[in-house]
């Protein structure tokens, strides 16, 4: 109930704006908005837009990376059309997509269940898995180096202990890959952890129990209300894990360096040897353009079906 | 109920205070942007931020150095003080980023005014005239060793001065020669040939399953040491013009099907091959008895703990070795041009050539310089044999290895020659596969 003589006048009820001040604010608040966007959109222009775009000038031409270059318009592009080693790279980067992302996603996700519920060392855990993430990609791959040596590495002395056979770590093309492959996994499964386990808190415990008084059994539980309720983190976790593959660089050079015989070359480690060892910065940047492009495209059709999905649901 | 009274202005959220509190984080926020822009002008190290030094008494120099060479910089650089040129600054940088910085540099308008480059790669800062031409070039050249010279030279000048050189030889592990009652060839003449080197491989025996008989160092952008097999048969791999590469060369086909039977023998272990683990590497380990390795690398070797030995270059129809080292170059733009012009002269002297190489053991390539009488600070018995090892790097060999397109070769000759070792096409099919890519990126 309104206290008698609370009721405020009527002409102080109506705002006092003029056309002029109500013009005005949308302005100011327009210039406040890019005032606090400026430095985020300064660093973006200056290292990421400002860089993408001179990526993309240097692709179109001749250059070496020493002295004037000249405008080649689309040859570096073509070039690439007729060079088995690019597509032999790109279908070893799609191999490695295919390969390493559900598995890393499947097994994070599992491990985020597990890691959920009140185990002892819980923390300790946690920080275990995410050590390989945060740790420097060259020592990672130093310590895969030195872990799948095939003359001196621990896992083929154990092998051999074991009486099984050591695999050509380093010489056999399909044994550096799985070895790249494993050293990968182990150093970005741990990402995926921590983001499913951060999205788990956000997982509505009413529903889960709902389900659970409904008859639903664990696994029906984790199948039909959590990993639906998780689709949007899911979304952004593969998204992640494509451009983190695209982008891999350190644990594939340090390991094999691309060999033995192109087994393990991959799109950056080719785009870097063109562009830093045989001094072909034009088509090296190219490359590296081409890999742009395509994470750019798979990322905007995975949002697109993902809305589509979203929407239905 | 009563109206709530109204609240002292000053606790009120009103428009002014939230004007205030905006203009106190915007004006954070430039601060700590502020604080950020200058904290990476500076960088990480103002040694390492490349360029011409303002300071008109000094110049500076990007290069990359062991633990030994930087001393030995550092001698020159203060010698050349004391005889009354300017400072010269150092800007030591890891050797797989010298290219980078000496690149970024130039393209940033802000040049070192010196930096030192390997032989291989001089021609291409030669070809984009990057580089100074070397006044008095025909008072020194006679005093030059000539495969180094020409690595500097072409018909519109001398780029700079060939600084030092380093070889190959092979590195012998003592004990595995006893075992095998090998005598070491002791001089260039008597060098194994290809049949008793491989005999030797042969008499090698692995100390454990895990060991093998030999690795060659063409690891690490060294792929264009396979070259040195090529030319000790008599073959090459560009053209004499050096516009194109040789079709079916018998030469190349004998060095290829002689190294391919190092890996189809089990003489050199698998990951030995052009992208696999460095040759010196498995020698230090002890998983190969010899290995094919630089003088510049017997520091690191001498701390193995381990007795061993050098002998020379297997030969054929030539002996021949690949041509190491590094020449010190001006830079053509550089404001300081010809005080960093009197540095490469200063360094090029057969006294301080003398005095940097017995520090860093490298090996001069003046030819009055008395090699055996410097005071080599690592195994001064086996730099003797690299000396004479250097008499074997000719000229043919030298010139196919200076092209201006040579680390665009060089990476096809990894990349193939990777391919070849590991796979399984016939020799002939496997040379195509090498000439192709090599032809692929040959410029004139």
């Amino acid at each position: 109930m309104r206290a008698p003589g609370a009721e405020a006048p009527a002409s102080r009820r109506v705002p006092r704006t003029t056309p002029r001040t109500a013009t005005r604010r949308p302005v100011r608040r327009w210039l406040t908005s890019y005032a606090l966007l400026a430095p985020a959109l300064v660093l973006f222009g200056l290292f990421v837009l400002y860089p993408l775009v001179q990526a993309v000038r240097i692709s179109m031409t001749d250059s070496t990376g020493i002295g004037e270059a000249r405008f080649t318009g689309l040859d570096n592009y073509a070039r690439m059309v007729g060079d088995p080693v690019f597509w032999r790279a790109a279908g070893n980067t799609v191999l490695l997509a295919l390969v390493s992302v559900p598995t890393s996603v499947a097994t994070g996700f599992g491990l985020a269940l597990l890691l959920r519920e009140r185990l002892p060392a819980r923390g300790l855990f946690r920080a275990l898995f995410l050590a390989p993430y945060v740790l420097s990609g060259v020592v990672v791959a130093m310590a895969g180096r030195w872990i799948f040596d095939q003359e001196v590495g621990v896992v083929d002395r154990a092998l051999t202990q074991l009486g099984l056979p050591a695999p050509d770590w380093q010489s056999s093309g399909a044994a550096a890959a799985v070895s790249v492959f494993v050293v990968l996994f182990w150093a970005r499964t741990g990402l995926v952890v921590v983001l499913y386990l951060s999205a788990l808190q956000g997982v509505d415990r009413d529903v889960l129990e709902a389900a659970e008084l409904d008859g639903a059994s664990r696994r029906q539980r984790v199948r039909y209300v959590t990993w639906p309720l998780l689709r949007p983190t899911t979304f952004f976790v593969v998204v992640l894990m494509v451009v983190e593959v695209f982008q891999t660089f350190d644990v594939v050079r340090v390991m094999t360096g691309g060999g033995p015989a192109g087994a393990t070359e991959i799109l950056v480690t080719y785009a870097y040897a063109q562009g830093f060892q045989a001094r072909a910065e034009g088509y090296g940047s190219a490359i590296g353009v081409v890999v742009f492009s395509v994470v750019l495209l798979a990322t905007v059709v995975a949002w697109w079906v993902q809305r589509d999905s979203e929407e239905v649901a | 109920m009563t109206a709530p009274r109204t609240a002292p202005s000053a606790a009120r959220p009103g428009p002014l205070r939230a004007s205030a509190t905006r203009r106190a984080v915007l004006g954070a926020g430039a601060g700590t942007a502020a604080t950020a822009g200058l904290s990476a002008c500076s960088g990480f190290s103002t040694d390492a931020s490349g360029g011409t030094s303002g300071d008109p008494d000094e110049l500076t120099m990007i290069t990359w150095a062991s633990e030994a060479e930087v001393p030995a910089f550092e001698k020159l650089a203060d010698d050349f003080a004391a005889a009354g040129g300017p400072r010269v600054r150092l800007q030591v940088v890891p050797y797989s980023q010298v290219l980078t910085a000496v690149d970024t540099a130039l393209r940033t308008d802000s040049p070192p005014d010196l930096f030192r480059v390997s032989y291989t790669d001089v021609a291409a800062y030669r070809a984009q005239g990057v580089l100074a031409d070397l006044p008095g070039a025909a008072e020194l050249e006679p005093s030059f060793l000539p495969a180094f010279w020409n690595a500097v030279t072409d018909e519109r000048g001398t780029f700079g001065v060939p600084h030092h050189t380093d070889t190959s030889m092979v590195l012998v592990n003592d004990e595995a020669v006893a075992a095998a009652g090998l005598t070491l060839p002791g001089t260039l003449e008597r060098a194994w040939t290809w049949e008793e080197f491989a005999d030797v491989l042969r008499r090698v025996q692995p100390t454990r399953a895990d060991t093998y008989p030999v690795a060659v160092n063409w690891q690490n952008a060294g792929a264009f040491r396979w070259l040195d097999w090529v030319d000790q048969a008599g073959g090459r791999l560009l053209t004499e013009d050096l516009t194109g590469v040789v079709e079916d060369d018998p030469g190349m086909l004998k060095a290829l099907s002689f190294t391919r039977d190092l890996f189809r023998q089990g003489w050199t272990p698998p990951n030995a091959s052009t992208r696999g683990q460095a040759a010196s590497d498995l020698f230090l380990n002890q998983t190969v008895a010899l290995c094919f390795a630089g003088d510049f690398l017997l520091a690191e070797i001498d701390s193995g703990g381990f007795g061993y030995s050098a002998t020379f270059l297997p030969r054929d129809v030539n002996a021949s070795a690949d041509l190491g080292g590094n020449a010190l170059v001006a830079v053509e733009a550089s404001d300081k041009r010809d005080a960093a012009l009197d540095f490469l002269a200063f360094c090029a002297q057969a006294e301080q050539m003398g005095d940097f190489c017995a520090a860093a053991t490298v090996l001069p390539t003046r030819s009055d310089v008395d090699a055996a009488a410097l005071d080599w600070n690592v195994r001064p018995d086996l730099m003797e044999l690299y000396v004479e090892q250097a008499r074997a790097i000719r000229t043919p060999l030298v010139e196919q290895v200076v092209v201006p397109s040579f680390s665009a070769i060089n990476t096809q000759l990894r990349d193939r020659l990777d391919e070849a070792f590991l796979g399984s096409a016939d020799d002939r099919a496997a040379l195509r596969d090498i000439t192709e890519g090599v032809r692929s990126v040959v410029r004139a």
